[in-house]
């Protein structure tokens, strides 16, 4: 795929950010930022520290609300939609820190993703598709066990199997590879590429490069709450502004 | 005017208690983290041996002041010895309920040995007054305002001026990092604890020249600084000055000039208390 | 995998939830059988203790109803409260016991809907203060009303129930807790358990999860506070007699709270067993200690908290996580 055709011309948008900005007292923590997501797309959102890429999360997830600007998720305005609403809109999201419910055990955890994440499902069938999802991303061995006896990958799966029992179109990922070594950090990209092969679109914001690199169909650089620069990776990471952004840490985006 | 004014000024002098009683809340919750539901029976325990020292031994209250401080000061350092320090890594809830248990514990061990009745401590100063201008002070008023404002600016001092007070408000600020560089948080813990407790117990002490010694007087007063550190925000000791002269003087309004002060005043100010927590929790917030 | 069928879904390890239903059969069997055993001359007192031992038990597992939700709170005194002098208000105005009765308690659910919208935000500590400051309110609230209306600060008359019955009373208690139980049990095996569970332990988590959150902590408030009201309505008619400061008293929130975390919390039979336990633990120590009984509830909860914070039914489910029947 040639990069100026890194978005297939059929490709329908699926979340739309229209001129989103965030203030927090006299910070413009995000700034007039715009992009669309395509379906079937891994979008990744990288910048140095401090670009604003987990406040503009926190706008997509519902976390906080835009100071202004508008959001869309297919057809539907999500702008000031409360968070539950939005995942019945079809966005799910899985946290940088995971956060499994403690007392429940593995398939508990992902049973509540099923049951409340679609509309008019029961919870004998919800407990299914539990079951169907521990075994799609290798959690099925640990379904009894109690969610907080796992290792960090085994939660990193379990956030990411919680957020797709919600049946989500979009999957917001905050940096689930943070804290994983190499191997596991490549069985994390399977994963995430599988996920994609079965229609979810994804967004993901990400720090190691090789990791954007691998996985990412097109990339938004944003820096100081801006957008800098879109494009495929290539792209961006020869543009000489989004460089100049990482300032000095060229050597890092090459990696 | 002479009658605002002298709502004023007992709205005042009424705040220096409340500032007692809430900073030392306002220490076991900033430095220990713990919102401590027994404060008020520190106080309760305070007033009663200021009480009992008077009434056995015909010690003045503001005389035995120092000795039951220091009394209830080793009190507070032992229930976070025994009790406290094994739920600080355990959820809040677990915290919250065994404080509560304390209180509970304490107040009905004193209904228990006590009874019910309210004990007065009778001073030789008790009936006399100070007239400035228009305006009369009560003498045990005037001398329990000067005894908090002197303990106030004590307790700023060491916040502010010694080792100990730095150590406690790193450990407030960074736990984790006051353990880095060298500080003891289980001593300071322990330490910030009872002097949350002492504070509570002078607060008894003048309570009970003021007012009266009896099972069930702290819990009011745990309840106004409950509402004086919400006001303030957690954790900020100047505000809870502020936040107590709020309380002091607009309660004093409420009494003077509200009609049919007395049943109601008690549900004006829960619904105070219910309306500062609630506002809070919907304002701020996205 | 698509093709896949036949595999098993894990059940839950079953053990303990047979052993619970089991117990709570027991309890039951029991309790029936109690005002029908030979009791002697004390068969008044005995069945008196029985019945306050079934309305701490609706008391405790409503609460723990509420707690499921993350909301642990100090209202309990006031739905007891509403449940009482709603129901001897609804008698005073000639409305016939049998509807007076879930009147006052539909009442009291009301006012939990307009208690949990407004302190839907608070967590925690916060929760619990505002809880009990509402408490408050409304016992002054109804301590300040004209006398005629409410009896003010010397309280009410209210007509004995079912005649004064003992027998009758403490079958009708019993009723009424296995109605609290049957509650209890449905929310177990429902949706409900898991949006608890989930607002309990993660509530933004939750609300990510598509947890519509308002709707469940409402839904928790309505259905402990319903039940709370009963067991107040029960308490109106059997001392035939309520004053503000005796049924609004935080003791009627201290209860609740302590047997349940001493009986085992978020459990159907830890609150039960709990109340069995403290009520009758209160009878052989009421003439020991008079004065200040609470002080044994505030022992309990501390020690339940640093030693059993799992209550007598953790005792024989270690290890085991998750809320069980």
């Amino acid at each position: 795929m040639s990069a100026a055709q890194s978005v297939p011309a059929s490709a329908l948008p699926v979340l739309r950010a229209e001129n989103l900005s965030k203030r927090f007292g006299g910070l413009n923590a995000v700034q007039n930022v715009s992009f669309t997501h395509y379906a079937g797309e891994i979008l990744a959102v990288i910048g140095p520290n401090g670009a604003g890429k987990t406040t503009l999360l926190n706008l997509l997830s519902g976390v906080y609300r835009p100071s202004t600007g508008r959001l869309w998720l297919q057809e539907q305005d999500i702008t000031n939609a409360p968070m539950e609403r939005r995942c019945h809109a079809g966005l799910g999201r899985a946290f940088q820190i995971v956060r499994p419910f403690p007392e429940m055990t593995v398939h508990e955890n992902v049973t509540v993703g099923a049951l409340f994440g679609q509309r008019g499902i029961r919870l004998p069938q919800a407990r299914e598709q539990a079951y169907d999802l521990l075994e799609r991303t290798g959690l099925a061995a640990h379904a009894d066990r109690a969610a907080h006896e796992l290792t960090l990958l085994q939660d990193k799966r379990l956030e990411v199997a919680r957020a797709l029992a919600t049946q989500p179109r979009v999957l917001l990922l905050d940096e689930v590879m943070a804290g994983l070594r190499p191997a596991e950090a490549q069985e994390a990209v399977e994963l995430v590429r599988g996920i994609r092969d079965s229609g979810i679109s994804i967004l993901f914001i990400e720090h190691i490069m090789p990791v954007v690199r691998d996985l990412a169909d097109r990339v938004v650089v944003m820096d100081q709450g801006q957008v800098l620069a879109e494009g495929t990776y290539r792209e961006v990471t020869a543009n000489p502004q989004v460089v100049a952004a990482y300032l000095g840490t060229e050597a890092g985006l090459h990696a | 005017m002479d009658l605002f004014l002298q709502t004023l000024l007992n709205g005042l002098l009424q705040s220096g208690i409340y500032a007692l009683v809430a900073s030392g809340l306002a220490l076991s919750v900033g430095v220990v983290g713990i919102v401590n539901f027994a404060h008020g029976e520190f106080l309760m325990i305070g007033a009663f041996l200021a009480w009992a020292a008077s009434a056995s031994l015909g010690i003045d209250p503001l005389l035995s002041l120092p000795v039951v401080a220091l009394a209830v000061f080793g009190v507070g350092a032992l229930t976070y010895r025994v009790s406290i320090r094994h739920v600080l890594l355990a959820p809040e809830l677990n915290q919250m309920l065994l404080t509560f248990g304390l209180g509970i514990l304490l107040q009905n061990l004193a209904l228990m040995l006590l009874g019910g009745n309210t004990r007065t401590v009778s001073t030789p100063y008790q009936a006399s007054s100070l007239q400035l201008g228009a305006l009369t002070v009560g003498g045990p008023k005037a001398v329990a305002f000067a005894f908090a404002l002197a303990l106030l600016g004590t307790l700023y001092f060491v916040l502010y001026r010694t080792t100990l007070g730095r150590q406690m408000r790193a450990v407030a600020q960074n736990r984790r990092g006051a353990q880095l560089i060298g500080i003891n948080v289980d001593r300071v813990y322990m330490l910030a604890f009872g002097v949350s407790c002492g504070l509570a117990a002078v607060a008894g002490v003048l309570v009970s020249v003021l007012l009266f010694a009896s099972p069930t007087v702290g819990l009011v007063f745990a309840l106004k600084a409950f509402a004086i550190i919400v006001m303030a925000g957690l954790g900020n000791l100047t505000g809870v000055l502020w936040a107590s002269v709020l309380l002091g003087v607009s309660e004093a309004l409420v009494q003077t000039y509200v009609p049919g002060g007395g049943g109601w005043s008690d549900a004006v100010f829960f619904l105070m208390i219910f309306g500062t927590l609630v506002l809070r929790s919907f304002r701020g917030n996205r | 995998m698509s093709a896949v069928s036949a595999r098993p879904v894990p059940a839950r390890r079953p053990t303990f939830a047979w052993r619970a239903l089991l117990a709570l059969g027991i309890f039951f069997v029991l309790a029936l059988a109690f005002p029908f055993l030979p009791l002697g001359d004390r068969r008044e007192f005995l069945l008196q203790i029985g019945f306050f031992t079934l309305v701490a038990g609706i008391m405790a597992l409503s609460w723990d109803l509420l707690a499921r939700s993350g909301q642990v709170s100090l209202a309990h005194a006031a739905f007891y409260g509403l449940g009482a002098y709603g129901y001897a208000l609804l008698l005073k105005a000639g409305v016939p016991w049998g509807a007076a009765m879930p009147l006052a308690a539909l009442t009291a659910g009301f006012v939990s809907l307009l208690l949990g919208g407004v302190t839907m935000r608070l967590s925690g500590m916060y929760f619990a203060i505002a809880t009990l400051a509402f408490t408050e309110v409304v016992r002054t609230v109804i301590q300040n009303l004209p006398e005629s209306v409410a009896g003010g600060a010397n309280g009410l008359l209210v007509p004995a129930l079912l005649g004064g019955n003992s027998r009758g009373q403490y079958l009708l208690a019993l009723a009424l807790l296995l109605l609290t139980v049957g509650v209890s049990l449905a929310v177990r095996l429902s949706k409900l358990h898991h949006a608890f569970a989930a607002i309990r332990q993660g509530e933004e988590t939750a609300r990510v999860l598509g947890v519509n959150v308002v709707r469940y902590k409402l839904a928790a408030f309505f259905l402990s506070s319903v039940l709370a009201a009963l067991a107040g309505v029960l308490y109106a008619g059997k001392t035939f007699f309520i004053s503000p400061l005796d049924t609004f008293s935080l003791a009627n929130s201290i209860s609740p709270l302590t047997t349940s975390i001493f009986g085992g919390l978020y459990t159907t039979l830890g609150p039960i067993l709990g109340a069995t336990v403290l009520r009758v633990a209160e009878e052989l120590l009421h003439n020991t200690v008079k004065n200040g009984y609470l002080v044994v509830y505030g022992l309990v909860l501390m020690l339940s908290i640093l030693w059993l914070p799992r209550g007598i039914v953790g005792l024989w489910r270690r290890g085991r996580q998750g809320g069980d029947l």
